[in-house]
């Protein structure tokens, strides 16, 4: 996509908005491309629009066009279309800021990704997109403070784990419905890889609704069938127009506990792993408004780590825990039961990959900003069994090698089937005594709130290398879903052994769905969880559950009694 | 009119608790400021606290200080995360390679010794004490260590010579410094009063317990200090000053405890080596070593290089560094060739592995974080506020001379004020 973009003149900002309809009117639907039937209104943006990665005095902007009723995503039909893109500070557009110009092809499914430049730091905008006299639902978005600003707060809609064939998307119309926020994190599984009736609606995977195409998502047609399906949602659609995203993948974007060379999901009939991948990449690239690489670009790097700061109050590291990573351990016993695998502290084994690590480690240390807040798809928090304090286990270990050094995890697919790259975060952190570090974590379709021990075996009396928040899923099953047991019954046994074992997980909740508000301030972060109501109804409604959250200095987490809004 | 005293004049006075407390002031000052100098500052140091360590449970006046006025939850000390370089930041707003100051301990080269900076003409830069003296306000130091008084020297309208002296420790106890603080108070009652409070720190030195993060000592000495805090607090609102004042309470460094078994001696590792045997003298600051070339200078270079190398070679080094490429370091000529820190729980002792036994240490970036907070009942003193910006001990002295309307110096501060600009 060739993208132009050129600031307005002050003294033309009034009368732009009347000119562009004018003009665009007048060239109309042949020279933008678009075929429409006569008597028949074609739809060209049916999938909204978003914008991601707000930094100050930028953002990404985000739609797809269907210039011609056969250009639908993943047909690779349809014309190459010009997009007229337009930035203003006031809804109706009679303060516009910036326009440009941008070309999109079946080449990148007519998506269209624009940077938009030289915008108001720590301001509100809105933006819309124009082919001929189509014009683009209106989003609004936000740039983030220079970095020299002091903000008051900073307050961020956090999801994670969005089945659309587990029921409707009520969490993100809930978090649209708010007028405090500034932007929403998305920590991951954004979208399923499952085919009808694989990964549904509670323990007999029932689709509430039914995933497009009707199969796993493997082609590069098939991914991004899948991401146009997920942007018709109107619940995500309504939240893209309504907050820039942060956002960051999981598994799922590409399919299940995927690793660097492969994926519980994936067979060899379904083809090279690489390639699948990189498929699932291009569509991700294409479909969200991220930063990949560092740019808006398509196509020209997969890197998804990356840092965003805002003023002085925090700055944001999103992690890629997927790409780069080593296989899980294989475990004797069936997950979640703990294992005594000594593999998953293997010094060569790592979840980052040794180039992310070095990043992340970097950026905290250079942080200037004081709370170091890190987007972490899968949790850090140790969750183990059996531990001993990691003096004894470390010499035994220099010798024998066959205990896992902070006891035996219930889950290596987290942060527990990596032990030695948590070991080396934990003591960069220790060592510089750096502040305010705060783990935003998806992946496990539950709430947790955890301090972070340095040694697991002697917490609280050793010291804690920051908090960590995990919020629940927006619809995927957890345990009172998998175990076709009433909630607060079962999971209150299971969240009990666990906290007994752990007493770093200060609260615990298997059973809800739903969405949180990180909200941030000089003083504190505090974390609020919302539930909604049964994932089967669209208007299910939402109500608050519980609150917790870390003074500055602190490193752990204390229960709050109410939601900051 | 104040009364004005022609010599340096030795006053000894009742201090609170029937304790004796001997003040001097400087000749021809004021025994009082003058009438229209109503402004009152305060810097409290509570030297080696941690931020952490301030709770409602363990420090409740000191807590209950912090909440009323303008916290700052993110400030530092600034390295090397010593006592004398950050006492000495605090008082002249620049870095160590402006002022001379880059450690407590240095290798004096043109006495061949190691020795503490100690001594006022160590002092390079000009000090906030001084200038607020040029200016018609008067001053006053309450600094329970030694070599702290030892190097601010004469440059305060009145002081305090610590005393009794613990042995060892080389400062005076807290209740002690606080009968003089408030003696001061109201004998003199000084435009601005620099305090140190140094039991919390040396309580922290020689915690044994610290390692094992039970620090007993620890606690009774911040339990302690903080009924100091509050009769400060107290006597201030009880003097009528308070609607007055501002008091800025922080700390030089924390403090890192380590065990027995990490301990890090580079002495006999760079006297190993063919190129810097008995070529390298190390002045040892706890949680940094700073190395000094006394080789020839043509090899100066290739040693550095080796220095550095060796350190990082040996366990418990965090980093080493050459300050002249390393420019956030700014320890200037004083502070050594290579600097190098060392990891959290670890501790240097140099030059023999039983120089330094003791297990509470700073110096190193475990120490970095410090509390820092404006108090007071000035107008110009936030309330209930916190603020993200990094705060740093360089930060006082901007802080005072803003508050008191002096402007910035020759060649400006290296830190900025911490109070919200004038409307």
């Amino acid at each position: 996509m060739t993208q132009t973009s050129r600031p307005v003149p002050r003294r033309t900002i009034l009368a732009s908005a009347g000119a562009l309809t004018a003009a665009t009117a007048a060239s109309a639907a042949a020279s933008a491309g678009v075929a429409a039937k006569p008597g028949q209104e074609h739809r060209v943006f049916q999938h909204g629009v978003a914008s991601g990665d707000p930094r100050p005095g930028r953002v990404v902007l985000w739609t797809r066009v269907t210039p011609s009723p056969d250009a639908t995503p993943g047909s690779g039909r349809g014309s190459a279309v010009d997009v007229e893109w337009e930035v203003a500070l006031d809804e109706r557009f009679r303060k516009v800021v910036r326009r440009g110009t941008a070309r999109t092809s079946a080449a990148r499914d007519h998506t269209v990704k624009i940077d938009a430049t030289r915008l108001a730091p720590d301001t509100w905008h809105f933006y819309r997109f124009r082919v001929g006299r189509h014009v683009s639902p209106v989003g609004r978005t936000w740039t983030a403070p220079r970095a020299t600003a002091s903000p008051d707060n900073l307050r961020l809609g956090v999801v994670s784990c969005a089945n659309l064939q587990a029921g409707h998307f009520s969490a993100y119309r809930h978090l649209a419905k708010r007028d405090d926020l500034h932007a929403i994190l998305h920590l991951g599984d954004y979208l399923y890889e499952y085919g009808p009736g694989q990964y549904g609606y509670g323990q007999s995977d029932v689709d509430v609704r039914s995933h497009v195409p009707a199969h796993e998502m493997v082609s590069l047609a098939d991914y991004r069938q899948r991401h146009a399906q997920y942007k018709q949602d109107p619940d995500l659609q309504a939240l893209h127009a309504r907050y820039p995203f942060i956002v960051t993948w999981d598994d799922h974007e590409v399919t299940n506990d995927q690793w660097a060379e492969g994926a519980q999901n994936h067979q060899a009939a379904e083809g090279d792993y690489a390639a699948r991948r990189a498929r699932a990449h291009r569509a991700y690239d294409e479909w969200l408004p991220v930063l990949m690489e560092g740019t808006a670009q398509v196509g020209d790097g997969t890197r998804l780590f990356r840092e965003l700061t805002f003023g002085k109050l925090a700055q944001l590291s999103m992690l890629d825990l997927r790409t780069h990573r080593d296989e899980q351990v294989p475990t004797t016993t069936p997950s979640p039961v703990p294992t005594l695998e000594a593999r998953v502290s293997d010094p060569e084994r790592t979840i980052t990959g040794r180039a992310q690590l070095d990043w992340l480690l970097g950026a905290l240390r250079r942080a200037r900003p004081q709370w170091k807040l890190v987007g972490n798809p899968v949790m850090i928090a140790p969750v183990t069994f059996a531990q001993l304090p990691t003096d004894l286990v470390d010499p035994v270990n220099d010798v024998t090698g066959i205990l896992p050094r902070d006891g035996a995890p219930y889950n290596v697919d987290q942060w527990d089937g990596y032990t030695d790259d948590r070991r080396e975060l934990f003591t960069h952190i220790r060592d510089r005594r750096l502040r305010d570090v705060v783990f935003l974590t998806g992946d496990i379709h539950s709430a947790w709130a955890c301090d972070l021990p340095q040694d697991i075996a002697t917490y609280p009396l050793s010291e804690s290398a920051g908090v960590e928040f995990v919020c629940s899923s927006v619809t995927s099953n957890n345990l009172k879903d998998i175990t076709g047991t009433p909630a607060r019954t079962s999971s209150l046994v299971v969240e009990g052994i666990i906290q007994a074992n752990n007493r770093h997980v200060k609260y615990l909740n298997f059973d809800d769905h739903g969405f949180s508000v990180l909200d941030v301030t000089a003083a504190r972060a505090q974390m609020d969880w919302f539930v909604i109501g049964d994932r089967r109804d669209p208007a299910a409604p939402a109500s608050w559950s519980a609150s917790w959250a870390t003074a500055s200095g602190a490193n752990h987490v204390v229960p709050v009694a109410k939601p900051v809004a | 009119m104040s009364a004005t005293l022609d010599r340096r004049s030795f006053i000894t006075l009742a201090g609170a608790g029937g304790l004796a407390v001997t003040l001097s002031s400087a000749p021809g000052a004021a025994a009082r400021p003058a009438a229209d100098r109503l402004q009152r500052a305060y810097v409290l140091v509570l030297d080696g606290c941690r931020p952490d360590e301030i709770t409602p449970l363990l420090m409740p006046r000191t807590s209950a200080l912090r909440s009323s006025g303008l916290n700052h939850p993110y400030a530092s000390s600034v390295p090397i995360m010593e006592t004398i370089p950050n006492h000495v930041m605090m008082m002249t707003g620049v870095r160590p390679d402006r002022s001379g100051v880059p450690a407590n301990s240095v290798y004096d080269r043109s006495l061949g010794v190691v020795r503490d900076l100690d001594k006022p003409s160590d002092l390079k830069a000009r000090t906030v004490i001084e200038r607020l003296s040029r200016d018609g306000f008067t001053t006053g130091t309450v600094l329970s260590k030694e070599y702290l008084y030892g190097i601010f020297g004469t440059r305060a309208t009145h002081r305090w010579e610590p005393a009794p002296i613990v042995p060892v420790s080389g400062h005076a106890p807290d209740a002690f410094t606080m009968a003089a603080t408030l003696a001061m108070l109201e004998q003199h009652d000084p435009n601005l009063m620099f305090v140190n409070l140094g039991d919390i720190d040396r309580m922290g030195h020689s915690d044994v317990t610290g390692p094992v993060d039970l620090r007993l000592l620890r606690q009774a000495a911040l339990a302690s200090t903080d009924l100091q805090v509050g009769r400060f607090v107290d006597a201030l609102k009880a003097a009528g000053r308070w609607s007055q004042s501002l008091v800025i309470v922080l700390a030089d460094h924390s403090m890192d405890w380590s065990r027995p078994d990490a301990v890090i001696s580079l002495q006999p590792a760079v006297d190993a080596d063919p190129l810097l045997a008995g070529k390298v003298v190390i002045a040892d600051n706890g949680g940094a070593d700073l190395l000094y070339w006394t080789g020839a200078a043509a090899q100066h270079d290739a040693a550095v290089a080796r220095m550095i190398a060796i350190a990082q070679a040996t366990p418990g080094v965090l980093s080493a560094h050459d300050p002249r490429r390393t420019t956030w370091l700014r320890t200037g000529p004083v502070g050594g060739d290579v600097v190098v820190f060392c990891r959290a729980g670890w501790r240097f002792s140099d030059p023999a592995l039983h120089s330094n036994p003791i297990p509470g240490n700073h110096g190193h970036p475990a120490t970095k974080p410090i509390p820092f907070f404006l108090a007071g009942g000035h107008p110009r003193v936030p309330r209930g506020a916190s603020a993200s910006a990094e705060a740093r001990t360089i930060d006082v002295a901007p802080t005072l001379t803003d508050f008191f309307g002096l402007g910035a110096p020759k060649g400006g501060y290296d830190g900025q004020s911490r109070l919200p600009r004038r409307r």
